[in-house]
């Protein structure tokens, strides 16, 4: 019983003692904080709680950042044990967290890593440009960043099996995720087609993206000419056609390649007609002229391709034309025109009157023939009694009459 | 005394909501100014306090116009929609205004009949129609309804000194400045002062017995002992009027109206501009006109001069340039500024209580009696009869006014367009519409989506807007040159303002819309077509606002409404006193003036007889010169006239009546060769003016030369025609012109072509459009480009090339630097430049900088309209290097390419040649590009020209092209260094793609010409192709 009381008496003792050290040393004690947990990697999602040991009652702020921004984690205080829950802001991203305990006396500092889960949920793929050309120069690049359920980009060295298919070949390749992402340059070859690609990681697979590989630059080619007849009577038409267009690699242009052609006539004027290539081929119009003329056609893709050289001739149609003056000389009738089997002229033949007078034009006025017959009528408001020359011209040809009397 | 009901006020109101309740749902909707106010109201309905508007102008504040009425109409729209809102505040207006009348005549004339007489009177007062049902100036009468009911308390306050009616009319005229500001003011000077004397002159009465007794003295002794009460009331409505809207002031005066002012009609000389005489005049006027002489008879009576004296000055006020009073009385700018209408409106409300009072007398007066008397009682009965019909018919007239020459576009369904805007995220560009009227209004209050336009030309704030007399981009076709030189900036720089998308409701703008680069979208089920650009940013999510003060924002929101309150309940005391006849009223001091209605005064009869015999004579002499006028076949400037007028609208039935009817032109063939020439001229030009000439007439033949100038929206044609008359029965005919008699080789033809069709996104998604499914920017490449000057006029021209592989839409953007590398002007590719391309096309291209026209408000501007007026930009500092920003964007639309040049011929300063239409779709409107080359051939200058006839599918098109002059182009800078591709510089690109290029390697094709600064040329064409289908 006295052993008893004794130990009493002494435990008594050092409890006192205890209290007097306490309350003597405060410093001493608050330097206990320290931190409890011992994981420094959580995948991410999982509960995270920053453990610390404390004697005091103070619940010292925890200063949390990570590279999307930072906050701060008020504890929970429990058996002297402080508890900081990682909010899902913050434990749900992978990469380096680090921490700092807001202590005015003790200040604690430290850092865990969050790491994705290893498993896919999403591959977020990106691919282009959606088009190349073909030749094994030009490539389009391929990023694949699986990520997880969280969408965390997995680690790195994470494998990503690669598949493209082109006409007959079928590749499978291997890259590795390296700073989050995987990539792969994927050149064309040598013909043009459409490439298909997809790509797989831990058993997930993409969809299915494509790139179209184009023709190349088009180059040299040839052309030709189809008409009716050979006359000018300003009335059929010529179509003009390309060979069919191939790059250097021998593969059919882009549909819609644009293609002038350039035509010379005998008296150095330039003409245009304009055609885009269907399967390789432009086709483009032009109207008979109506008059006898060389034509030198050239077609050209400007800076990159041009063809041959085509003449045609166009012969004469019309021979020769009357002219009849009535009404004071102010009515005048051309015609009949007539065509190279004696027919009249299909209507619109361009007839143009000249009209001058004292050596000065005054005025030109063009009709278009009707029936084989072209009419002016020379007002008396336009054109005062008097003298004046006119100039008839029809067809390339020419007809001057010096002095007219208009009465 | 027992007070009975006012018959003829009650029957006033019965009949005034049946008309105008009735009425408005066919009127109100079509009138100026009522789709305005609700639009106001919706952003009051959708954000109370916060005065900024982005929807418009690209943000404005609703601080420049007064709230209330858009306060009112938006707090009923939370009950059952914007459009109940309208309706309910536009039938309180109609109660307000009749019982105001009424509250007025009996002020004025101190007998309840007349007042009746009078406020039956005013429901179908042509004036107040006018302003109600033609132009829907709701806020304006509601501010002089409120100001009629506040004119017999403010009479009471100075009569009385009771200070409970200066509270009243104090309450009534915060109300008034709340719902419209001008109101007041004006108020303050032609109705309040006015009344102030009359108050004065009973005053001076009752001291010396009679009217005549007053003398100056006695009336200025009267003035100075009220002058307390005067100078008190004047001081505190001062106040009142100030701080009620004090927002609205400080930011009249933050934001003063510097801008051009916009020609009013109101602002006409009525006798040359006759429909203005008929809508500012006549119209509000109407029977008015007949008993003027009664009117400045009875205001010029001692009590009422100072009413005779504002009358004068109103009426004249009211009748614009007719002659200058108007113009030296407001001065230059407020005659500009204001809209002189609204004085005649006051004239002939002033008026209504002595119109209510001669009606009295002619139906059961001493006019009555003196009439009868002296013609006899079937005279009187005569005469009543046709003023009563007189009045109606101009009533009547009036409110169908809109039915007849609509002010109007027909209504437009908002609902697709509402639709096509919210989906695909639409809104989140900008949009533009084109011939909406006023109808705009309603389209941007029903949709988040903002415009660069809007129809508050007050808050007008980019100096492209401002510095033109245009109230909207929308018709601007109706503008002249400064609308259409206006509209073509914002279309040509359209990024500027992140503006994408153009709803057109009027094919006048097509051919504008698509040389300035833009392309069709699809039509929507209202038959509205849908343009849009290419390569526009979506707006930014914070957008600039110029913010206002929290106590301002607080005192707009609040004080307006809080007034309306306080009036209400300051004056439904009185109100439920009148109504219901609870207790015996005390009567109010002005009835004791009663006026005598005996001895109508013989010689003011003869003159109002005389008065009404010379309006007679005058109303039938314009009558008959009207239809001497407009008979068609009168003369042979009637038939020219009437001729081109009917194809100017379209009326072929109209023109072919007026064909010679012996030249066998029947109808049918008449319609058949309108309908196959199509072309700038024959669909899209609107006729200016023409001037007949008549060279040669006799009595059965007549030549005339007709000078017709035309309206494009691309450039102003002036066209000069030879016709001939013949005259048949006394009636004047128009012999046909021939036809074009070109007749195609191929009666069926097929075309392969390519076509292309951009699936956009390709999920049904709201997400924005997925990566894999935006198309890469097809690449381009600038061939050549340098910075020249011709004439004092900078401009970047050179050629780009789509070396890709599939079309693409061309944007390109120049900006001018000056040694320092200061900026100078930036400003896009317009019409020189064929926007869309073909894979491997070229197209040479010319950006021209144009200034903004007249940004000096001392320059002229100029009466005669052309849109093709150039401003060449205004360099302050020499501009010697430029950036070129080429962006590609794939584009499937526009790229026919099927018009080919098929003959040329070279003369001394032009160029003949002829086009032909290869292909399966008729051009509407051809265009030539034509590059200038110097002897080393070095592209130098682009010029165009537009072709005024379409070209039908294997159809030739004859031209005729006027080279330039001998002045020589100046190559500041060729250094292509600072030319970029989508981003991407010029030289990278153009060594990846084109490594081999041939260069120069058309040079050997281009046209040699007799000239010698430039012997080379190249034409280009472009086409625009009116009709898809």
């Amino acid at each position: 019983m006295t052993n008893k009381l004794t130990y009493m008496a002494i435990l008594g003792l050092l409890l006192l003692s205890s209290f007097s050290f306490m309350s003597t040393d405060d410093l001493e004690e608050k330097r206990t904080l320290m931190l409890l947990t011992t994981d420094i990697s959580y995948e991410a999602g999982s509960q995270i709680d920053l453990q610390f040991s404390s004697s005091t009652e103070t619940t010292p702020p925890l200063y949390c950042s990570n590279s999307y921004g930072s906050t701060i984690i008020i504890p929970t205080l429990e058996n002297n044990v402080l508890h900081y829950k990682i909010p899902s802001h913050l434990s749900y991203k992978s990469g380096l967290v680090n921490w700092t305990l807001v202590d005015k006396d003790a200040s604690l500092l430290g850092q865990f890593q969050i790491t994705s889960k290893q498993h896919v949920a999403h591959l977020e793929t990106y691919i282009g440009p959606p088009n190349i050309g073909a030749g094994g120069t030009d490539y389009t690049m391929l990023v694949v960043i699986p990520t997880d359920t969280l969408d965390n980009p997995l680690k790195n060295n994470t494998l990503v099996q690669v598949q493209h298919q082109f006409l007959s070949n079928e590749k499978s390749e291997q890259i590795w995720t390296k700073h989050c992402i995987a990539y792969k340059n994927i050149y064309s070859e040598q013909s043009k087609g459409r490439i298909l690609i997809a790509s797989e990681c831990l058993n997930v697979h993409s969809k299915e993206y494509s790139v179209e590989v184009m023709a190349g630059l088009p180059t040299n080619f040839s052309i030709s000419a189809n008409r009716n007849h050979h006359y000018a009577d300003g009335n059929q038409i010529t179509t003009f056609k390309t060979s069919v267009l191939k790059d250097k690699l021998g593969n059919i242009v882009s549909d819609g390649t644009y293609v002038e052609f350039y035509i010379t006539t005998g008296n150095g004027n330039i003409l245009m007609t304009f055609g885009s290539t269907i399967q390789g081929v432009a086709t483009a119009k032009m109207l008979h002229p109506d008059h006898g003329a060389e034509w030198i056609i050239k077609a050209f893709i400007d800076g990159i391709a041009e063809s041959n050289t085509v003449t045609l001739n166009y012969m004469k149609a019309i021979k020769d034309f009357e002219v009849a003056f009535s009404e004071n000389n102010r009515s005048i009738t051309i015609g009949p025109l007539q065509s190279f089997m004696k027919q009249m002229i299909p209507e619109g033949l361009q007839v143009k009157l000249l009209i001058y007078q004292d050596h000065q034009l005054i005025k030109t006025i063009i009709k278009n023939s009707n029936l084989g017959y072209s009419n002016f009528n020379l007002n008396l408001d336009s054109f005062t009694n008097g003298s004046y020359e006119l100039k008839i011209k029809v067809a390339g040809l020419e007809k001057t009459f010096k002095t007219v009397i208009l009465w | 005394m027992k007070e009975t009901s006012n018959k003829f006020l009650i029957t006033a109101l019965l009949i005034a909501i049946a008309f105008h309740g009735a009425s408005m749902f066919f009127t109100l909707e079509g009138t100026y100014d009522a789709l305005i106010h609700l639009f106001f109201a919706d952003h009051y309905a959708h954000s109370w306090f916060e005065p900024w508007n982005f929807k418009w102008y690209t943000g404005f504040t609703v601080m420049s116009y007064p709230p209330l009425v858009h306060q009112v109409i938006a707090m009923l729209s939370l009950v059952a929609g914007l459009k109940f809102g309208l309706f309910t505040v536009f039938l309180l207006s109609v109660i307000l205004f009749i019982t105001g009348v009424y509250r007025f005549s009996l002020l004025i004339t101190a007998n309840r009949t007349v007042a009746g007489y009078a406020s039956i009177l005013a429901v179908l007062s042509s004036s107040f129609v006018e302003t109600l049902h033609l132009f829907g100036q709701l806020p304006s009468i509601i501010g002089i309804s409120i100001l009629m009911h506040a004119l017999p308390e403010i009479y009471l306050w100075i009569k009385t000194g009771k200070y409970r009616y200066l509270f009243t009319s104090l309450s009534l005229l915060a109300v008034t400045v709340c719902s419209h500001h001008v109101t007041p003011i004006f108020g303050m000077i032609f109705f309040i002062f006015p009344l102030i004397g009359m108050v004065i002159m009973d005053m001076a009465k009752t001291q010396v017995k009679t009217m005549k007794l007053i003398t100056f003295k006695v009336f200025f002794n009267t003035f100075l002992k009220l002058f307390k009460r005067i100078a008190s009331f004047g001081l505190l409505s001062l106040i009142i009027i100030i701080g009620c809207i004090l927002p609205y002031w400080i930011n009249s005066k933050n934001n003063p109206i510097t801008q051009i002012p916009i020609p009013h009609g109101s602002r006409d000389n009525f006798l040359e501009v006759t429909s203005s005489g008929l809508v500012f005049f006549i119209i509000p006027w109407g029977v008015l006109l007949i008993i003027l002489p009664y009117i400045f008879y009875r205001l010029f009576n001692k009590r009422y001069l100072f009413f005779g004296l504002s009358f004068a000055i109103l009426t004249i006020l009211g009748t614009g340039d007719t002659t200058p009073i108007p113009r030296l009385v407001l001065g230059e700018t407020a005659f500009n500024i204001l809209t002189l209408d609204r004085f005649t409106l006051w004239a002939t409300i002033m008026v209504l209580p002595i119109f209510g009072e001669f009606i009295y007398r002619f139906v059961q007066g001493d006019l009555k009696t003196l009439v009868q008397d002296r013609f006899g009682a079937i005279f009187h009965r005569l005469t009543g009869g046709a003023l009563a019909g007189l009045f109606i018919f101009m009533t009547i007239f009036t409110i169908s006014l809109g039915y007849f020459r609509p002010s109007q576009p027909q209504k437009i369904k908002m609902l697709p367009i509402v639709n096509f805007l919210n989906q695909d995220q639409h809104d989140q560009w900008r949009y533009l519409t084109l011939g909406f009227g006023d109808q705009m209004a309603w389209l941007a209050s029903q949709t988040n989506a903002m415009t660069v336009d809007g129809n508050y030309h007050s808050a007008r704030r980019l100096p492209e807007l401002t510095t033109r007399a245009i109230e909207r981009l929308e018709n601007s076709k109706f503008k002249g040159i400064e609308g259409l030189g206006s509209l073509q900036q914002f279309l040509t720089v359209p990024e500027k303002y992140n503006l994408k998308f153009i709803f057109s409701n009027d094919k006048f703008y097509d051919p504008i819309l698509y040389f300035c680069g833009w392309q069709r979208l699809r039509q929507l089920e209202n038959g509205i077509m849908v343009w849009e650009k290419l390569n526009v940013k979506p707006l930014s999510s914070v957008l600039p606002k110029e913010d206002v003060p929290t106590w301002q924002k607080t005192v707009w929101g609040t004080i307006p409404f809080l007034s309306l309150i306080i009036a209400f309940f300051l004056n439904i005391q009185m109100l439920w006193v009148r109504a219901l006849k609870l207790k015996v009223k005390i009567i109010p001091e002005y009835l004791f003036f009663k006026n005598e209605y005996t001895g109508f005064s013989t010689p003011l009869l003869k003159i109002t007889f005389l008065w009404s015999a010379l309006i007679a004579i005058i109303l039938c002499f314009s009558l008959y010169s009207f239809y001497i006028k407009n008979d068609t076949h009168h003369s042979p400037e009637n038939t020219i006239m009437a001729y081109y007028d009917a194809l100017d609208f379209k009326e072929f039935e109209k023109a072919h009546r007026l064909i010679d009817p012996k030249s066998n032109v029947t109808m049918a063939q008449y319609m058949l060769e309108i309908s196959v020439t199509d072309g700038l001229l024959s669909s899209y030009a609107k006729l200016d003016h023409l001037e007949t000439n008549i060279t040669s007439k006799n009595d059965s033949l007549a030549t005339a030369i007709v000078n017709t100038h035309w309206i494009t929206p691309l450039e102003k044609i002036d066209k000069t025609h030879y016709k001939t008359l013949t005259k048949h029965d006394g009636k004047w005919f128009l012999k046909p012109d021939p036809l074009d008699a070109d007749l195609p080789p191929d009666q069926l033809y097929s075309n392969n072509v390519t076509n292309y069709f951009n699936q956009g996104r390709r999920r049904i998604t709201t997400e924005q459009t997925y990566h894999e499914d935006v198309l890469k920017q097809p690449v381009l490449e600038i061939l050549s480009a340098k910075l020249v000057r011709y004439n004092n006029h900078y401009a970047v021209v050179g050629e780009v090339q789509n070396i890709d592989n599939v079309p693409a839409d061309v944007v390109l953007k120049g900006t001018l630097y000056n040694d320092e590398n200061k900026e100078l002007a930036s400003y896009n590719a317009k019409y020189h430049v064929k926007h869309k391309l073909m894979p491997k096309e070229v197209s040479s291209f010319k950006i021209n900088f144009e200034g903004i026209a007249w940004t000096k408000t001392e320059d002229s501007i100029p009466k005669t309209f052309n849109p093709d007026e150039f401003t060449p930009f205004d360099f302050e500092e020499q501009p010697t290097k430029f950036n070129l920003q080429a962006a590609g964007n794939v584009s499937g639309s526009d790229l026919y390419k099927a018009v080919v040049l098929n003959d040329i011929n070279i003369n001394n300063n032009t160029i003949e040649g002829t086009l032909f239409n290869s292909g399966l779709k008729e051009v509407t409107v051809p265009q030539l590009l034509i590059s200038y080359y110097d002897s080393n051939k070095t592209l130098v200058w682009v010029d165009h020209q537009f072709l005024k006839d379409g070209i039908r599918q294997q159809r030739k098109q004859n031209f005729n092209y006027i080279l330039l002059d001998e002045s020589t182009v100046t190559i500041i800078n060729d250094d292509m260094t600072n030319c970029y591709v989508n981003g991407i510089p010029n030289n990278a690109i153009s060594n990846k793609n084109v490594p081999d290029r041939i260069k120069d390697h058309t040079n050997t094709v281009l046209q040699q010409i007799n000239h010698t600064v430039y012997p080379f040329i190249k034409i280009e064409l472009n086409t625009y192709i009116g009709n898809l289908n």
